[in-house]
């Protein structure tokens, strides 16, 4: 994969948003305006990749969702980026009656079937309109690309897919087809604009392996059919050497249900856990004053501020996968060097203003005008430096805040305790009567965890204990019948998860991490620092799991045997988690790339949820 | 990759064609599409259509006669291919009169969108349609001052080479002339609105400064006359009085080039600053009608106290009266 699955999807949409034609170099070309009309599938596929502001460059003077109220506009061409769904072929129908634009050039996220293009033909006859559809195309983009080396099948109908949905005890097999046709469908869609056939290996006997079976078919099918093939063509002639092909490792959330519950200390992964952040985008509440308001005023407002993370932003990219304090440290440095270098402009100005007086001393300017061109040039870009740093403070301290009143880094240090089976130096119990640590989700978080990585059952006395400790802390305790069930099942099949060495290296409690004079004063908050905390699909990755099945695609035949055939060692892989998935174990497989050279792995899970959600799905599970 | 269905499409609507003739539907398809190609001629995007073929026309015309305008010109000039300076003002003005009138035509354009439209998706789509055509004409605007720069460059470096004055001389005719060039185009800039009109101009500074030049030179070439007369006997090395000239040429440009860059900022502070100016003045007139406002109830208030007080008095001499009367 010479470029990112980021960068392929953003080019094909692109290529789209030019008229499915490929896009010029030239800059100085002629603008052509268009009116981009999308559904919510859409909307969130672009929203990662493309700013309004590229919007707009590309010559797309409105955006719209396709179920809002429209206006016509005469005389301007129409591109449709849409689900093929009865609602928006029925809405497309519509605009074609109302003959709302000149020309139509309708793109579908996925393929669209036979019957409903003879829909919108007959609307299109019937309104007279056939001229105007111009092209019609089947993108396959039905995935979203969140960060290079990041996806996630959909955001808008998750439930639908949900680790809730697939794992439910009153689920039909019809159900269960539909939901796999739909995981397939999208996962079909990353590896066509991927351009690479991977070899698929599984576990057995789970909901992955119901979606390795049918994926396996569709790309066989798929290449089977030479004419039609989707993976011949210029994807491969656009000079990748894709004499490797990927590994596709597909992994089942039941699995490992530890690590969604675990409690973070990586940035991105605090955020996600801690405020409310979708597709890049972090929502938060300003202006939360801690003073009440006088009487007889009215109410401060709460105004919402949204924040978009993007690729752009380069501090966001370095220390996305730092742990906390970290972060805190790197913000003071910026805002350090930024003030240095207004500072620095500033000082350029008071020089400038002593010169001003000196007539025809223009002799004495020497570099001063060359600093002052640099000065102001740079001006722009130290504008944007400013939003980036003063973004993040706002950012860092609202996941400070958390941190501090729920005592987070407590429970992280001491959940990364359980997980690695070391010594524990406070009781269980002890923690969750505490009533001033954290909400009464964390303490089902902790006792969850301690319940799914203990070697044996606590006894039954003990469970009381620890069930009256809970209910008195005011949880909820349906998620525990479901986990109890969970345990029971995977104690019958394989071997239990293992959590690797985690390392936590306490460094000194009560530090102070920042200098005086920074906002990000840390005090009693531990300064824990994450050591290399492998994971169960490494191991995979590398190939040390025999049992797995193993699939081939491009193989003639058929075979049941689950023999790898292809015994070289991969370089790319990709890890796709059935059930869900989350920020944490993105970050560590992150983290394991950056130790072995010359490997990308790719993470993948059909949605993405934090712990709260993730929660609320197994006390759902649990009430059944 | 992206699958084109667009043939089968149109196969499906023959399939639906014939489907709905065997079933007898039929559709008043020839009518309908004549009474459609009467399309409105002078309706908003033809209009805007043709501001961009000219602007295209400008650009091409400029990148055709590039080379000649740039091409330095060897010793041995053919006339064909060399371009002489009065063809060159002559394309430049051209040029510059070509950008002014797009830029009154998008102008004009925006006014009337402002004024005809109907919804507000519309108003929107138009805004970002004429947005498009302006950066497209900055862009060509572009192409045509970097021409013009590399041919000022040219002029000064000539300039430069054929001038035996001494160093102070030039130094303190250059900073004469150069200021004034520089107040002239400040003023100019201070009083004009638009930022298409800065682009016009930064090439009318541009204009200036080659104009300068030429100015100075008839000054130079007395002066060089004079130098070679009284010093033509013995060794004169020019060399030593170039470096500082060479700096000096090099901060005007870099000041000239901040110049612009301040006086788009300038300008567009000048409209931010003439609607706070707008708020302020309403401002002050809302706060003028409050006080008076306050002011009448103040008198008003006294006003029925004084009534008030009057009906009291009334009231307790009739008792008084009637009293007396009384008794």
């Amino acid at each position: 994969m010479a470029a990112s699955v980021r960068e392929k999807q953003t080019v094909a949409l692109k290529r789209m948003l030019n008229f499915n034609a490929p896009p010029l170099k030239n800059t100085a070309a002629e603008p052509v305006w268009k009116v981009l009309i999308y559904d919510r599938f859409g909307q969130d596929i672009i929203s990662p990749l493309l700013s309004v502001k590229e919007l707009r460059d590309m010559g797309i003077t409105l955006h719209l969702l396709l179920h809002s109220d429209r206006d016509p506009i005469p005389d301007v061409p129409a591109i449709y980026f849409v689900m093929p769904t009865e609602e928006n072929i029925d809405r497309i129908c519509q605009d074609l009656r109302n003959q709302l634009y000149e020309s139509y050039y309708l793109n579908f996220i996925s393929a669209i079937s036979r019957s409903k293009l003879e829909d919108i033909a007959s609307a299109a006859l019937a309104a007279n309109a056939v001229s105007q559809v111009t092209k019609v195309f089947d993108q396959y983009l039905n995935f979203i690309t969140l960060e290079d080396d990041m996806f996630i099948l959909c955001h808008q109908n998750k439930e639908l897919i949900s680790y809730h949905a697939i794992n439910r005890p009153d689920i039909q097999d019809t159900d269960m087809d539909a939901i796999m046709d739909t995981i397939v469908d999208s996962l079909f869609c990353f590896f066509v604009t991927l351009g690479a056939v991977p070899i698929i290996r599984c576990p057995r006997g789970n909901a992955a392996e119901m979606v390795a079976v049918k994926l396996d078919k569709k790309l066989r099918e798929n290449l089977r059919d030479a004419r039609n093939s989707l993976f011949t063509g210029d994807s491969m002639a656009a000079g990748q050497f894709s004499f490797q092909r990927p590994l596709f490792v597909l992994a089942d959330r039941n699995v490992d249900m530890a690590t969604p519950l675990h409690h973070t200390w990586t940035y991105q992964a605090l955020i996600h856990d801690v405020l409310d952040f979708h597709l890049n985008r972090v929502m938060m509440e300003e202006g939360a004053g801690a003073e009440p308001s006088p009487a007889g005023a009215r109410p401060k407002k709460k105004s919402r501020k949204t924040y978009d993370l993007t690729a752009a932003d380069k501090f966001w990219q370095k220390h996305k996968g730092s742990p906390f304090p970290e972060v805190a440290e790197s913000v003071q440095e910026e805002l350090d060097t930024y003030r240095a270098q207004e500072d620095e402009v500033k000082r350029l100005k008071s020089i400038m203003g002593l010169e001003g007086e000196d007539e025809g001393a223009i002799s004495m300017l020497s570099d001063n005008t060359a600093k002052l061109t640099s000065a102001v040039s740079s001006l722009p870009e130290l504008l944007e430096k400013k939003r980036l740093i003063d973004l993040h403070t706002n950012v860092a301290t609202a996941v400070l805040d958390h941190i501090k009143s729920r005592k987070l880094d407590v429970y992280f240090e001491y959940e990364e305790k359980l997980m690695s089976k070391s010594t524990l130096d406070k009781s269980l119990l002890d923690i969750i009567s505490d009533p001033d640590a954290g909400t009464p989700e964390d303490k089902m978080r902790l006792f969850l965890i301690y319940y799914i990585t203990t070697q044996q059952a606590p006894t039954e006395s003990d469970l009381e204990q620890y069930k009256k400790a809970l209910l008195d802390a005011g949880c909820d305790l349906s998620p525990l019948t479901y986990i109890k069930q969970w345990k029971a099942f995977t104690k019958m099949a394989s071997t239990p998860a293992n959590y690797g060495n985690s390392g936590v290296k306490p460094m000194g409690l009560f530090s102070r991490v920042m200098n005086t004079g920074s906002q990000f004063v840390m005090e009693g908050v531990k300064n824990l620092v994450l050591k290399q905390h492998v994971t169960d699909w490494s191991s995979v990755t590398s190939q040390e799991t025999d049992d797995y099945r193993y699939f081939d695609p491009k193989m003639l035949r058929g075979s049941e045997s689950s023999i790898p055939r292809n015994k070289n060692p991969f370089q790319e892989a990709i890890v796709f988690v059935v059930g869900g998935g989350n920020y944490i174990e993105y970050q560590n497989l992150v983290d394991y790339t950056k130790s072995k050279q010359g490997k990308k792995v790719v993470y993948g899970c059909s949605e993405l949820f934090n712990s709260a959600q993730f929660i609320k799905q197994l006390s759902q599970l649990g009430q059944k | 990759m992206a699958v084109d269905r667009t043939l089968l499409f149109k196969a499906s609507v023959k399939t639906v064609k014939t489907r709905n003739k065997a079933i007898g539907i039929g559709f008043d398809s020839t009518k309908d599409e004549i009474f459609k190609r009467t399309r409105p001629k002078s309706g908003f995007s033809p209009k805007a259509k043709e501001v961009i073929t000219n602007i295209t026309k400008l650009k091409d015309f400029l990148l055709q006669h590039r080379k000649d305008y740039v091409s330095a010109g060897s010793l041995i000039s053919s006339d064909l291919t060399r371009m002489t300076d009065s063809e060159r003002d002559q394309i430049d003005q051209d040029a510059q009169i070509f950008m002014r009138t797009c830029s009154e035509a998008i102008k004009q354009l925006r006014n009337e969108a402002e004024k005809k439209v109907t919804s507000s998706q519309i108003k929107e789509h138009r805004g970002a349609v004429l947005d498009l055509i302006e950066m497209y004409l900055k862009g060509v605007c572009k192409l045509y001052s970097e021409q013009r720069a590399i041919r000022v460059k040219r002029m000064v470096d000539k300039k430069r080479l054929s001038r035996l004055a001494p160093e102070h001389h030039s130094q303190v005719e250059k900073t004469r002339a150069i200021e004034p060039t520089e107040e002239k185009a400040v003023k100019e800039e201070s009083s004009e609105k638009s930022t298409s009109e800065v682009l016009d101009n930064t090439v009318e500074h541009l204009w200036e400064e080659g104009r300068v030049e030429d100015e100075l030179s008839p000054e130079e070439i007395q002066m060089v006359c004079y130098l070679r007369q009284h010093c033509c006997h013995g060794t004169f090395h020019p060399f030593p009085f170039f470096l500082p000239v060479r700096q000096i040429e090099g901060k005007v440009v870099e000041i000239s080039r901040l110049q612009e860059i301040f006086a788009e900022k300038v300008l567009q502070q000048e409209t931010e600053i003439d609607s706070i100016h707008q708020l302020v003045v309403g401002a002050t007139e809302n706060v003028k009608e409050g006080n008076e406002d306050i002011r009448e109830a103040i008198k008003n208030n006294a006003g029925f106290r004084v009534w008030i007080l009057f009906f009291l008095v009334m009231c307790s001499f009739s008792l008084l009266f009637l009293d007396w009367y009384d008794s």
